[in-house]
């Protein structure tokens, strides 16, 4: 497998963007969203999590649900759990007073709550929706941005229409099921795995890799390391290893073995955003945003065969 | 300060401290800390950890061949220190050997595709499946004087306490007598539909063509192959709802620092007393320690990092504050300080939970 940087990935359809709890997927996510729709491509960032956040981080009002601009080609929406489902019903029961109805029934709601696999399955079919038009009301987009659930559940979210459309041989529900496999696993879709330069966060992201490849026979596209702490200088004369440089230094120390660990394995292409004295928030998203740039750049350049550069 | 809002580690009060929180909050490990001090004091202990780093579970021992049995932590303590790891699909597959009435349904719980593709990697199965190793544990033959769980890495680490009544109610609601009801005829054709009776005739063309017979076949099948397990899944889910309940249970809220995360943290809180749980003290976790302001002075990029340094100390005590602010005056509150090092042996975790059992005296 090509582990080097694919430009591309920049123009697909579908960024997941995953990794462990707290390592600021939705920071990242937002800065990624915001660096495409820079780049030319009209761009959701979509968040499953009920606690919105990203919609701060973007400095736009909570959305409740719609799908709303924050920015020039830049759109966020945060997806609410109950009713993720009901778009599979209305696109097949196009009488919109019947499938009102079906929606309402007990039997309906106890489904689509109990069926394992379903919601999963109706969040990708979701932004396969949105990049090939089928939202009623919605933008044209080019890419969505997931702000996947953390490791596990991430996991899940991306194996979950295969294991269904393994397990349902026939019927519309199995159909969608392919359909979004089929998405998720392609050409053009890529994963973004964020992590911290520490311990259980790269555990994480290591045994998310390996799941990766042997369930879904592909590797992150990206991996970006957060919150990594600047490199300490050499102490200058006046400077001695006081409190402050000694913790400076073993973080530093931790993010360094760390980020060798996580290198002896991880052969694909990794950008590193420094951790920064800046509160979540819009500021952030834009500081992310000119070092995830930068570092983007820098990947596209290496990757570029010698002959282009004049 | 009430003391039902602290908690004293040497004291034989309470037996079972469960440690909730946020993902990455360092919950684990201050688990394992605990336990060690309550070991100290004498107390027979078994911590009950779900996803440890490979660190600390070679600092207690735990390798994966040891999954979900207690094994004895090597360390000379008054007391005992058990620690177990829970592995859902072992717990999972125990439980229907133990409880599936005969071997037919057995098979017919594990041959069916439903089940077999899907079920071990259900959301919620993880959370069923701690719920039924805290039952056996606590009712188990060797009785501890001390159970510390560290709940699921879920980032809502609350939907595993809440598993119990989901149960139940799930159990006790029309959902499961729809599921059980025997939809299919035996040549697979839809039998009836209450609740969809509106769409007359129709009702299974409308099925097929939203959903497809065939999931609602194999799911119908689910449920029934799991009948018989049903009543023990309900009578065992009471009696850890009770002991979640019970008064002399504490919970121990661990959160991570910072302004931005006391929104996650009152949540928490809330969500423990409003479910009539017990909440013991709120852990505030690696604190970046406050530095003097001439601390962020220096040439260059010397500078930039002391002011970063400086900044994240002026923070994360912004943020202590803010939360101090937000509770109740009896509500213990103590912040534990991010270390140099993450302890990685029996030493350095006993010395963590000294420090916090200090810090909770003190509170």
């Amino acid at each position: 497998m090509d582990q080097r940087f694919d430009p591309n990935l920049l123009c697909r359809e579908l960024l997941v963007i995953t990794g462990k709890g707290g390592v600021g997927k939705s920071a990242v996510a937002a800065a990624l969203a915001q660096s495409l729709a820079a780049r030319g491509r009209r761009t959701l960032v979509l968040e499953i999590d009920p606690r919105e956040n990203l919609h701060q981080l973007l400095a736009v009002a909570p959305s409740g649900g719609s799908m709303v601009a924050a920015g020039k080609r830049l759109f966020v929406q945060n997806l609410k759990p109950k009713g993720v489902v009901d778009w599979v019903v209305e696109d097949r029961v196009p009488i919109g007073m019947v499938a009102r109805r079906i929606e309402q029934s007990v039997v309906y709601q106890r489904f689509t709550e109990g069926a394992p696999g379903l919601r999963e399955i109706a969040i990708i079919g979701h932004c396969l929706r949105a990049v090939r038009g089928g939202i009623r009301g919605a933008p044209t987009l080019d890419t969505v941005v997931l702000d996947a659930p953390a490791t596990g559940h991430g996991l899940y979210l991306l194996t979950a229409a295969r294991l269904f459309a393994d397990a349902i041989g026939a019927g519309p529900m199995a159909k969608l099921a392919r359909e979004a496999a089929d998405f998720v696993a392609g050409e053009q879709a890529g994963i973004v795995v964020v992590t911290l330069a520490e311990e259980l966060p790269i555990d994480e992201s290591l045994e998310l890799r390996t799941a990766l490849a042997e369930r879904f026979g592909r590797l992150p596209e990206l991996l970006v390391t957060n919150g990594v702490y600047p490199p300490l200088p050499a102490a200058s004369r006046v400077e001695e290893d006081d409190a402050l440089r000694a913790l400076w230094r073993r973080r530093r120390q931790v993010n360094e073995q760390e980020m060798a660990r996580l290198d002896a394995v991880w052969e694909g292409p990794r950008v590193s955003l420094p951790l920064v004295a800046v509160d979540p928030g819009p500021g952030l998203t834009e500081v992310l945003r000119q070092h995830l740039d930068a570092q983007l750049e820098a990947l596209i350049t290496a990757r570029a065969p010698a002959q282009e550069t004049p | 300060m009430s003391p039902a809002r602290s908690l004293d580690l040497k004291a034989a009060s309470p037996p079972l401290i469960i440690c909730v929180g946020s993902g990455g909050v360092g919950k684990t490990t201050l688990a394992a800390a605990m336990g060690l001090v309550s070991a100290a004091a004498g107390h027979d202990t078994l911590v009950m950890t779900f996803d440890p780093s490979l660190r600390l579970k070679d600092a207690l021992g735990v390798g994966d061949a040891e999954q979900d049995r207690e094994i004895v932590v090597p360390v000379k303590t008054a007391g005992a220190l058990h620690a177990s790891l829970l592995d859902a699909r072992r717990t999972f597959d125990r439980l229907v050997e133990q409880h599936a009435p005969d071997a037919a349904s057995r098979r017919r719980i594990l041959e069916n595709p439903y089940y077999h593709h899907l079920a071990g990697q259900l959301g919620g199965i993880l959370e069923y499946m701690a719920v039924e190793r805290l039952y056996e544990v606590s009712r188990a033959d060797r009785c501890y004087t001390r159970i510390i769980l560290d709940t699921p890495p879920a980032r809502q680490a609350i939907d595993f306490l809440e598993a119990p009544r989901r149960i139940v109610d799930f159990l006790d609601s029309g959902a499961l007598k729809i599921a059980l009801r025997r939809w299919f005829d035996p040549r697979g054709h839809l039998v009836s539909a209450p609740g969809l009776a509106f769409l007359g005739r129709g009702v299974e063309r409308f099925l097929d063509r939203i959903v497809g017979l065939d999931l609602l076949r194999d799911m119908s099948e689910f449920f029934q192959a799991f009948e018989p397990l049903f009543a023990g899944f309900r009578a065992r889910a009471l009696e850890v709802e009770a002991l979640l309940a019970a008064a002399s249970t504490r919970f121990v809220l661990v959160a991570g620092p910072g302004e931005a995360r006391n929104p996650d943290t009152l949540f928490f809180a809330r969500k423990i007393q409003e479910a009539g749980w017990h909440l013991g003290p709120i852990v505030v976790n690696r604190l970046h320690p406050r530095f003097a302001p001439e601390s962020a002075s220096g040439p260059g990029a010397e500078q930039r990092g002391r002011q970063l340094f400086t900044w994240l100390g002026e923070r994360h005590a912004r943020g202590l504050d803010a939360l101090g602010a937000l509770l109740p005056a009896d509500q213990a509150l103590v912040a534990m300080p991010l270390e140099p090092d993450e302890p990685t042996d029996l030493a350095s975790l006993s010395a963590m939970g000294a420090k916090l059992q200090e810090r909770l005296d003190d509170a």
